[in-house]
């Protein structure tokens, strides 16, 4: 239960403090750390215009989205407390949620019949398809070395004792899910959530349409997943036996720190070109499989 | 029961006499009673819970061939019934339009074809004999092909349907090499004399022969040339039923011949993950890129059957090392997915169907909001979409999700070579979830949503209510799995004990089952968050103002709908990553520098089936020119023809003399 | 520490496969050698001083100063700074890549033997790889020579993985190799690259006609 209510806290959060880096890097000031609840606020009271050439998918993918993202806060661990409905193998049902969220805003995007809508769309596909592996061989990698398959069971038996690889492997795997995560909310290098032309946008330019209620209901699902990513990086870090106000209190401070990351890769990065993403996306999929050798050797089967 | 049997054949005879107009009715009414008579010994050898039933229920012995039920037989034959059933009444309305053109010789002759293919699938999962097998199988392939050809006036279908037959004859010779490998000392052959020659015998030959001859009517890769044409050509009913029961009999046999396997099961294994790794990814990259949408469908029936064959391979490598999680995981998941198959794929293709017999065309390129217009089939689509991506809360999340769990589960105990193998089956299990997620969201989002590209789109109208109703016994076992998937697991669980000879035991069927509770007991949360936030939105919005407009162009007042994307545009980004493997052809005019308005042009997007063309096409064509020149030899001339006799006599004469034969 | 070198060299490899640019390549020939050099220092236990100085010299001096110093200029004398003259997806040389490491780990488990570490000798097996996918799937000379370096590479590892010494022998034919391939792309390309600005190794095949 308390981990629904952090991940809801720190998703309250987060977009306002990659905001705010990305501002103070630029040399402003910059906005609220608020703001974008604020915004929120806003949209939530506004009205909002549909178009013609839709029908019901349109309005109902926004909904199903983020009842996806909710939906997969039930089997995301927290310190030494199980999910809350953990089962085996739940990372694949994890992975197959976020699949159907962006399944139907896929649909709903192309549902516009608006060419912009349709490229973002294509691009989301690909990209999604792309980084699928990566995140599966990832979980593998935990599943071997630790024995069990369930989020709650890897995390708190995932600790990196003395032996390097195992250090190396536990940086190895830090860096891929902060890559995964960065890849699945949209952001750079793969895409750029500040640009103002639509032949660049990814998923910026499958929300075209959206406005009011259902624009509000999808900037939540974006916030809420970064957050539910940001407690998955937090779990992989932080040893599952240690006391649990220290954990609620590194869980905000990892928060905080992943979301300065993001913010200073956003201001000092380019994003990839748009045809170098996909070579991009595999080359997580490679080092993925470089910590899977890792493992191999953890675990004694490379016998050295 | 052979008697009843025996009356529904007579029965079925009869349907050449019923005037036109009630041939459909009157061949629905006599399946109808088939099914049921078949189903109850089905459902009974089913639901007998606990031990493993040996030889199963004897039907009738004696002078004719022997006949047994097992519970696989009895899965089988509830997965046959049920889209037969759905199938048959989708077609009284899906060939009314027909029946002014075609005379009523050719729709009696389908009927009875139809009746025979449901008899012979029915026959073959009881069978043990293996004479008895083959004249069966062979009956199932000739009514196929008459069901195939149904629209033969067209040369290309007939052309197609010989392709068919001719192929299938293969599969059938290699079958039958094998049954006479195997017969036992009183030159009986069939299932049971398999396991005396698998024990005294190398198992891996024969098994080959036997996975050849079955997986020709799977649909494998590289054996899977016949799929791809002869489902468009096929009318839709016929398609959907194919492909959602007719290649899992390839299935069925492929099971029937691994249960008398005893060695080389590693081997085996292996061969069968590999095959069935590279049928599903090769097999959803060639749909991404069809412009058929039947045609689509069937390269997603090669990419499942691939699915399947990863669970049923997981599952042999599993008894090789000795591991039950990977056993009981991957069978189970295997035998579920085809279940799960024949129920979405026949849902697809009866939806494909609709819309053709709307719009009259099957061109992806001409779709385009037809959800408007056909808002009904528009949700069957929508959902065996969901289903077939493997999302939850529908059943194909299910059968995928047993497989991936038995690939996770065994990671941690096995040594390099199998973690090597057990981990390019999670990465290729995972490139499928993620390329039929890419195919579907185009094919849906083509043919249903946006504006129409074409007048026929435009003008298109919702189907008659006969063809939609079967369609929702499917979705009702679509969600039933999805949501209350125990219910279907434990039972299947047993029966894949039970073709395996083992016993599952209590400490791994039980966690499988709570973790498929865990999973219900979320997709329902899932739904209700759905559902609420849904209420939540309208509460809402009521009060708030909301307008219609256009789509935001961007400032562009001229668009019309030819700015959207069009399958080929969507698929272009992974075709040209895939090109090696798709080799897409593309042919349009250029424009010159000259000219400053660009007249109307011409743009052909073609793919070539690159398998096909290497290992069929080239060859095929080499062998014929070679043929051609010896052609030359046939003069037509009988004074040659009897020089080429004494020729031949004077040979032989020399080869005796010099000891040679 | 070794194992982060380790780590660090596969890392390196797979940067190989999706590099644009030349500078690149050299700069990772050049990381290369400051991580052999150290897998060197920590592995090799019976050394006597001028052994050792001789190997650091290969490594530190030579692999990681003077060979990617030559690589820049030779880059910049003919002006070749792509490594593929059109827009070209790396994805199949990613995915070549992969398969290799999957395949070295797979050889070097198979050739278990007594003396052998074995994961030196997978590290070895996938650098070999990967020069030879450097060879085989690029067009430019440029990027050849880069491949040859990198085999050379694979077999200081094979040394590292069989013994835990380096017999001088060893070390003088690899420098041998590395001299005379650096020395003759360099003039070879000084010379053709007057002619031929491309440098696509069809081109070369031209001159003989």
């Amino acid at each position: 239960m308390i981990q629904i209510g952090l991940i809801l806290l720190a998703a309250l959060f987060f977009p306002g403090i990659i905001l705010r880096t990305k501002s103070i890097v630029s040399g402003r000031r910059g906005p609220g750390i608020l703001q974008p609840l604020k915004d929120i606020g806003v949209l939530f009271r506004k009205g909002s215009v549909i178009s013609q050439t839709t029908s019901w998918i349109f309005q109902a993918a926004p909904v199903i989205g983020l009842a996806a993202i909710m939906t997969s806060l039930l089997v995301i661990p927290f310190a030494n407390f199980k999910a809350l409905l953990p089962f085996e193998a739940d990372f694949v049902f994890f992975a197959y949620l976020m699949a159907i969220g962006k399944f139907f805003m896929i649909i709903g995007a192309l549902d516009t019949g608006s060419s912009f809508e349709g490229m973002g769309a294509n691009r989301e596909a690909l990209f999604s398809m792309l980084v699928e592996p990566a995140f599966l061989i990832l979980m593998g990698t935990f599943a071997m070395l630790t024995g069990y398959t369930s989020f709650s069971a890897i995390f708190s038996a995932f600790h990196m004792d003395g032996n390097p690889y195992a250090f190396i492997y536990g940086l190895i795997s830090f860096y891929l899910l902060v890559q995964i995560a960065m890849i699945e909310n949209s952001r750079m290098p793969v895409d750029d959530p500040k640009t103002h032309l639509e032949l660049t946008m990814i998923h910026e330019v499958m929300i075209l349409d959206y406005s009011g209620f259902d624009k509000a209901l999808i900037h939540l699902a974006t916030y809420v997943k970064f957050a539910v990513y940001g407690s998955l990086i937090c779990s992989s870090l932080v040893p599952a036996g240690w006391n649990t106000a220290l954990q609620a209190g590194l869980f905000f401070i990892i928060q905080m720190v992943f979301a300065i990351i993001i913010g200073l890769a956003e201001s000092f990065r380019g994003r990839n070109k748009m045809f170098r993403n996909s070579q991009f996306i595999l080359t997580l999929s490679a080092i993925a499989l470089l910590a899977f050798v890792v493992v191999l050797i953890l675990t004694q089967k490379l016998i050295n | 029961m052979i008697s009843q049997f025996f009356f529904i054949f007579i029965a079925a005879l009869l349907v050449f006499f019923i005037p036109s107009r009630w041939k459909g009715a009157y061949t629905a009414l006599i399946l109808t009673s088939g099914i049921l008579i078949t189903s109850i010994p089905a459902i009974r050898i089913l639901a007998t819970a606990g031990a493993l039933v040996p030889a199963g229920e004897w039907l009738f012995s004696g002078a004719l061939p022997a006949i047994s039920i097992d519970r696989l037989a009895g899965f089988f034959i509830l997965i046959i019934n049920l889209t037969s059933l759905t199938s048959i009444f989708y077609a009284l309305g899906y060939l009314r339009p027909y029946s002014p053109r075609i005379n009523p010789m050719r729709f009696s002759i389908h009927y009875f074809s139809y009746f025979w293919l449901w008899a012979s699938m029915i026959l073959l999962t009881v069978i043990r004999d293996g004479y008895a097998f083959l004249v069966v199988w062979e009956f199932m392939t000739l009514s196929s092909f008459l069901l195939v050809v149904f629209e033969g006036d067209e040369r290309k279908t007939l052309k197609t349907g010989i392709n068919y037959l001719i192929q299938m004859h293969i599969g059938l010779l290699f079958l039958m090499v094998g049954f006479l490998i195997t017969g036992d000392q009183a030159g009986r052959t069939g299932f049971d004399s398999l396991s005396v020659y698998f024990g005294n015998h190398d198992n891996l030959p024969v098994f080959i022969l036997f996975f050849i001859g079955f997986g020709i009517k799977a649909g494998f890769i590289p054996i899977h040339t016949w799929l791809p044409q002869a489902h468009p050509a096929a009318p839709s009913h016929v398609s959907g039923l194919m492909s959602g029961v007719m290649i899992k009999m390839g299935i069925f046999g492929i099971l029937r011949v691994l249960s008398a396997v005893q060695s080389d099961l590693l081997t085996i294994g292996l061969i069968i993950l590999g095959i069935s790794l590279v049928s599903g990814v090769i097999g959803v990259m060639m749909a991404i890129v069809q412009h058929d949408l039947k045609r689509l469908l069937a390269y997603h029936s090669i990419e499942n059957i691939g699915i399947i064959g990863i669970g049923i391979g997981l599952g042999v490598i599993g008894l090789a090392v000795g591991n039950p999680v990977m056993q009981v995981l991957g069978f189970t998941g295997g035998l579920l997915h085809v279940l799960n198959h024949s129920l979405f794929k026949s849902v697809l293709f009866f939806s494909a169907g609709s819309v053709y017999t709307s719009t009259h065309t099957r061109n992806i390129e001409s779709f385009g909001g037809l959800i408007k217009r056909m808002p009904y089939t528009a949700i069957l689509f929508l959902i065996g979409s969901l289903a077939i991506c493997g999302l939850p809360p529908f059943n194909g999340f299910i059968s995928e999700y047993l497989i991936f769990s038995g690939l996770f589960k065994s990671l941690a105990g096995l040594n390099l070579y199998m973690s090597i193998v057990i981990l390019s089956g999670i990465i290729g299990l995972a490139l499928i979830g993620g390329l039929a997620l890419f195919c579907f969201t185009k094919a849906f989002g083509m043919v249903f949503l946006g504006e129409p590209r074409s007048e026929a789109a435009a003008k298109a109208h919702e189907v008659r209510p006969v063809m939609l109703i079967p369609q929702l016994l499917s979705v009702a076992a679509i969600l039933l799995i999805g949501l209350a998937p125990v219910l279907f697991v434990r039972p299947v669980m047993g029966i894949a004990g039970e073709v395996f000879n083992f016993q599952v035991p209590e400490e791994i069927s039980s966690p499988v089952l709570s973790n498929l509770g865990s999973i219900s007991i979320i997709a329902g949360i899932f739904i209700a968050l759905a559902a609420g936030l849904w209420v939540i939105r309208k509460a809402v919005t009521r009060n708030r103002q909301i307008t219609m407009g256009p789509t935001w162009g961007c400032g562009f007042t001229a668009g019309d709908e030819r700015q959207q994307y069009t399958a080929s545009s969507f698929a272009d980004n992974f075709a040209m990553l895939a090109n090696p493997l798709l080799r897409i052809k593309k042919e349009s005019d250029g424009i010159e520098e000259t000219e400053l308005f660009p007249r109307q042009r011409k743009f052909k997007t073609h793919s070539v089936d690159v398998i096909k063309r290497y290992l069929y096409d080239i060859p095929s064509d080499w062998f014929l020119s070679v043929l051609k020149k010896i052609a030359v030899m046939q003069t037509g001339q009988i004074q040659h023809y009897i020089l080429y006799a004494f020729v031949f006599m004077i040979l032989v004469f020399v080869l005796t003399f010099f000891n040679l034969i | 520490m070794l194992n982060l070198f380790i780590t660090l060299f596969a890392i390196t490899l797979f940067y190989f496969s999706i590099s644009e640019r030349f500078r690149t390549y050299s700069v990772l020939i050049a990381v290369q050698g400051i991580l052999l050099f150290g897998l060197a220092f920590l592995e090799l236990k019976q050394v006597n001083i001028a052994n050792f100085i001789f190997i650091a010299a290969e490594t530190l001096v030579f692999k990681t100063f003077i060979v990617p110093v030559l690589l820049y200029r030779i880059i910049s004398r003919t002006g070749v700074y792509k490594v593929h003259t059109r827009a070209f997806p790396s994805f199949y040389i990613l995915i070549f890549t992969m398969v290799g490491l999957l395949v070295s780990i797979i050889l070097s488990n198979v050739l278990h033997a007594p003396n052998v570490d074995s994961v030196y000798l997978a590290i070895a097996l996938f650098t070999l790889f990967t020069g030879v996918i450097l060879i085989v799937t690029h067009k430019r000379i440029f990027s050849h020579m880069v491949g040859f370096l990198v085999i050379e590479n694979a077999v200081f590892m094979f040394s590292l993985a069989v013994g835990s010494e380096m017999p001088i022998l060893i070390n003088v034919a690899i420098l041998l190799d590395i001299f005379v391939s650096v020395l003759i792309i360099g003039v070879m390309i000084n010379r053709v690259g007057e002619h031929y600005s491309d440098l696509e190794s069809e081109n070369l095949t031209r001159l003989k006609h």
